[in-house]
């Protein structure tokens, strides 16, 4: 069944919210929020998000997604970036064995 | 992501497996002092070694990242000691060890305690724990103390300045030099040619003639994470040559 794009936002949010844990609670959380800048987030906290993420996604192959950042550019990430990625994963059909 | 106690700390630890079934060989990732967490492993090498068919496991280190931080304990011993529970708990068998930078100085002391648990080394921008290498950081520590501020918790809690690591780790005990030299896995020393790391290498292949060594030109002490392309290149090839998959 496809997925659509509010409710992985909502589940992304929630997850995300665990992740950074009490310390800012009043930031809002929106699809244009970026990583560094608006979540005040390190690359310690996306790696903590995208073990939780693969824990709730096990179907999407996250490998892929972090193959296209580095370092110094995943806190220009933003919410929706990363919500696209999943709906996107979510939505295509599985590939037959053989992968690698 | 996955906490484990080991050692009476709680590690902030994420595994990566590869999809297939059967046994994969499990590499453990080990990152730098300070501001280093395993994000630089994970956003660099990590996915890669999946893909390669390694089960992956990273691990923040004791005050680092999201792993508990306590207000002492920062020997070079209390890293090994941690090391060495994780990977009893995590691991049945030898493990591979990558190291960036103070990470790599973890891997050849724990391969030193237990050379029949390590199947192979690969040392980041690094040095085995020598006696040159502790006066060095403890010249470093002592000159540049704000290297430890760098490490913030999110949430108010102690800072890595605020603990004793800057006592503990210069009064490190370190191995016995021949049990160094008796590491017999294969090891490789990857450098940045512009960084000071490189430097000890002269005392690094006294001590591990056998050691496979790369020089990045051009590259500083982050070559990790500004260079992973050229970096899993060249361990590729070295895995490809040292561990052939048979077919």
């Amino acid at each position: 069944m496809p997925v659509d794009n509010a409710t992985v936002t909502a589940e992304v949010t929630q997850i995300l919210r665990t992740v950074l844990g009490d310390i800012e609670p009043d930031v809002p959380v929106s699809a244009e929020s970026t990583f560094r800048d608006d979540l005040g987030m390190e690359s310690i906290d996306v790696v903590a998000l995208a073990g939780r993420l693969q824990a709730r996604y096990g179907g999407v192959n996250f490998a892929r997604f972090v193959a296209t950042l580095d370092v110094a550019s995943i806190g220009d990430l933003s919410v929706g970036h990363l919500v696209d990625h999943i709906v996107a994963e979510l939505n295509t059909p599985v590939p037959a064995e053989g992968a690698r | 992501m996955s906490f484990v106690q080991a050692n009476g700390v709680t590690l902030h630890v994420q595994e990566l497996a590869p999809a297939r079934s059967g046994r994969p060989p499990t590499v453990v990732l080990l990152h730098g002092l300070a501001a280093d967490t395993m994000a630089s492993w994970f956003f660099t090498l990590a996915y890669p070694l999946v893909e390669y068919g390694f089960r992956v496991v990273l691990q923040d280190l004791r005050g680092h990242g999201r792993s508990e931080r306590p207000v002492s304990g920062y020997a070079l011993d209390d890293f090994v000691d941690d090391l060495d529970a994780l990977i009893g708990l995590q691991a049945d068998g030898p493990v591979h060890l990558f190291g960036n930078s103070f990470g790599g100085t973890i891997a050849y002391a724990y391969a030193a305690r237990h050379p029949d648990r390590v199947a192979g080394i690969v040392a980041v921008e690094s040095s085995p724990p020598t006696e040159e290498w502790l006066a060095r950081l403890r010249e470093r520590l002592r000159h540049r103390p704000r290297i430890l501020a760098t490490s913030a918790p999110r949430s108010g809690g102690v800072r890595l300045a605020d603990t004793t690591l800057r006592d503990d780790l210069p009064a490190s005990r370190l191995p016995d030099p021949a049990a160094l030299a008796a590491i017999r896995c294969p090891v490789l020393c990857l450098y940045g040619e512009r960084s000071p790391a490189y430097e000890l290498d002269p005392s690094t292949r006294r001590l591990l003639p056998a050691a496979r060594t790369e020089v990045f030109a051009g590259q500083r002490h982050s070559l990790l994470v500004d260079q992973p392309t050229e970096v899993w290149a060249v361990v590729t090839a070295w895995l490809d040559t040292e561990f052939p998959r048979g077919g």
